[in-house]
């Protein structure tokens, strides 16, 4: 046997341009994904040069440098760069609540490391150091089955949401149709969820829920046509380079942006419209029953929701990731954020200022007033359409 | 129909804005506490001012303390004691005991004390791992740094002065009662004298017992001196001394 001994450089070969590769899987360029490509280049190669050093010229080694195990590998690191980049963006939507929300009732907020952010890793690991309890007469399949798909339904559409053009994970004509369709899965995860804890304030809960959603859902609908409209596409690239080309969508659509913020509050359940899970009246509302690392993730799943709410409202009418007279600038990502967290801040001041509305109360708002609002929306837009403004 | 359906809108859609004006309210005191700071203390790093006559644990100057046991029979949850100590000269004197676990913060042991040895003071931190440590002695109860605010000075306004037109003047209380001698009753036993907490009371010899010889002793009381502790009519085995009042 001839002892050959590679360099490490033969198997990183980084100077390969991420489009180049056979399997490439997206038509533009796409920034985490040419990330991930570029750190899979690195420990991948450095996991074949590994195993060459051990058994030399053996064939796992050339397959791990190959274009297609490059292009698998590469993926999943994608996958966690995006949800990774998400969950932090969502701490820090946890922090500035809790932080926002303590200044605007004369207090301090969190104060644990950093200005208070370590909080939310304090409390994400004591959920997970708590047991695991389950009641013993609760349906169980359903009952763990809507959890998860609650909580999972809320991570996918958070990393389905483009933070720029470079920053996407799925690029469909019909990307805003999407993720409001799996937005709107919520609901009915919850009304079985709670109908499943064999807990009469979990079924409150979850029939509130199914209440809440057929009062906000339509008027968003038709909001979302009307944005779809104005730009003539589904595509969120689409709708925010034609906001880039124009004006904000603020503009034409002041009555169709404020109506969309309730609703968006409505669709993220969050205070005043958190009727599924009112503390004052339900226990935890549809949450009651589920113990420990459960209601970690329920929790954190509302706060990516949250986090969806307020970038479905920065792309359709605070122009996504471009400003004014620079268009994409040198970090679009960042931009979006930004404003992302902006609309978040007015959804704490509404949240700090408003009570809880009553049940009935939404199903008014939602039908007598969300509704023709919408409509006036609309109808302006058509005008503006029919009159060649836009 | 649609015209019953629309009478169930406000007349005046503008009321309907009054939505905005807590949410103005909020982010003025938001923008407020931004530049300012919030008005909650976190109390074991920084701690709210307290004022001079705060009344906190009570506190004792041992040295100007004169052991009368006014404090312990004032004391509405009988938390005070009188013990033995050894002051600085090695002298075995009566000083009190608190137990923090019964007080009640209420100052009335410094209130009622006739030469204002005990005191309040501004300290609240007094938990304890055990209910032995609440126990405070003597020494430990001594407080460096008394001030003049810390005394609590009992002191009235006599009835007579108001009638007279001069309410403004007022009277310690314990210059208000001395005890008084009953002739009749005394067996001149000189108890009064030992237990006199600051030696107001002299033992006279006043004539001579015709059967036995000895003399009569009667104990005259220097008003000057007394603080009206009235340890000396408690300890009277004839109940020949009683409290009057004097001014």
């Amino acid at each position: 046997m001839v002892y050959t001994y590679d360099s490490i450089l033969n198997f990183i070969n980084f100077h390969t341009d991420v489009m180049s590769n056979a399997y490439y899987p997206f038509e533009n360029f796409n920034l985490p994904y040419a990330v991930s490509y570029g750190l899979w280049e690195i420990i991948g190669g450095a996991i074949a040069w590994l195993i060459n050093l051990i058994f030399p010229g053996n064939c796992v080694s050339e397959w791990l440098v190959s274009d297609g195990a490059s292009t698998l590998f590469a993926l999943i690191i994608f996958m966690l760069i995006v949800f990774i980049v998400v969950f932090v963006v969502t701490l820090i939507s946890l922090w500035m609540e809790r932080k926002f929300l303590g200044r605007m009732m004369d207090r301090r907020g969190t104060m644990v490391g950093m200005k208070g952010f370590l909080q939310c890793v304090a409390d994400g690991l004591k959920t997970f150091m708590k047991e695991n309890t389950i009641p013993g007469k609760v349906d169980r399949m359903t009952y763990m089955w809507t959890v998860s798909l609650v909580i999972g339904v809320s991570v996918l559409v958070c990393c389905m949401v483009p933070l720029s053009g470079r920053w996407y994970v799925v690029d469909y004509d019909t990307g805003l149709l999407i993720i409001m369709a799996f937005f709107a899965l919520a609901p009915f995860f919850i009304l079985v969820s709670g109908w499943a804890q064999n807990n009469k304030y979990s079924l409150i809960g979850g029939m509130r829920a199914a209440e809440l959603m057929i009062s906000y859902e339509v008027p968003m609908l038709i909001m979302i046509a009307t944005t779809a409209l104005l730009a003539g596409s589904f595509n969120i690239g689409d709708i925010v380079y034609a906001q880039n080309d124009t004006v904000w969508y603020l503009i034409p659509q002041i009555i169709g942006f404020i109506t969309f913020f309730f609703c968006a509050t409505a669709e993220s359940e969050r205070l005043p419209f958190d009727i599924a899970e009112a503390e004052a009246e339900l226990v935890e509302g549809w949450q009651t029953e589920y113990a420990g690392m459960k209601w970690g993730l329920i929790m954190l799943a509302d706060y990516f929701r949250g986090y969806v709410a307020c970038a479905m409202v920065t792309i359709m009418y605070l122009g996504g990731w471009t400003l004014p007279f620079i268009g994409d600038g040198p970090i679009p990502e960042i931009v979006f954020l930004l404003k992302t967290w902006f609309v978040f801040f007015l959804m704490i001041l509404v949240r700090a200022a408003l009570a809880r509305v009553r049940p009935d109360q939404i199903l008014n708002i939602g039908w007598k007033v969300f509704m023709p609002l919408s409509v006036i929306n609309l109808a302006v837009v058509l005008l503006l359409k029919v009159g060649g403004v836009f | 129909m649609t015209m019953k359906y629309l009478d169930k809108y406000p007349k005046n859609l503008a009321k309907s804005l009054w939505v905005l004006k807590p949410q103005w309210a909020v982010f003025k005191l938001f923008c407020k506490n931004i530049i300012h700071r919030p008005v909650t203390v976190l109390y074991p790093y920084e701690k709210e001012w307290v004022p001079e006559n705060y009344r906190g644990r009570p506190g004792l100057r041992y040295d100007k303390c004169v052991g009368c046991g006014m404090c312990a029979r004032m004391c509405p949850t009988a938390c005070i004691k009188i013990v033995d100590s050894v002051d600085d000269e090695g002298k075995t004197v009566k000083r009190p005991q608190v137990n923090m676990g019964r007080c009640a913060m209420c100052g009335y042991c410094a209130e009622y004390c006739p030469v204002d040895a005990m005191t309040v003071t501004p300290e609240y931190e007094i938990a304890e791992y055990t209910r032995f440590d609440l126990l405070y002695g003597p020494r430990r109860l001594n407080y460096e740094g008394t001030t003049e605010g810390m005394e609590v000075k009992l002191e009235v306004t006599l009835p007579s002065d108001i009638a007279n037109g001069n309410p403004e003047r007022r009277v310690s209380l314990f210059d208000l009662d001395r005890p008084e001698l009953i002739d009749s009753k005394c067996i001149g036993c000189k108890k009064c004298a030992k237990v006199c907490p600051v030696n107001a009371i002299e033992m006279v010899e006043k004539g001579t017992n015709e059967k036995t010889g000895k003399p009569i002793l009667r104990p005259v009381i220097d008003n000057s001196k007394c603080i009206c502790c009235s340890n000396c009519v408690d300890d009277c085995p004839k109940d020949a001394l009683e409290i009057k009042e004097v001014l």
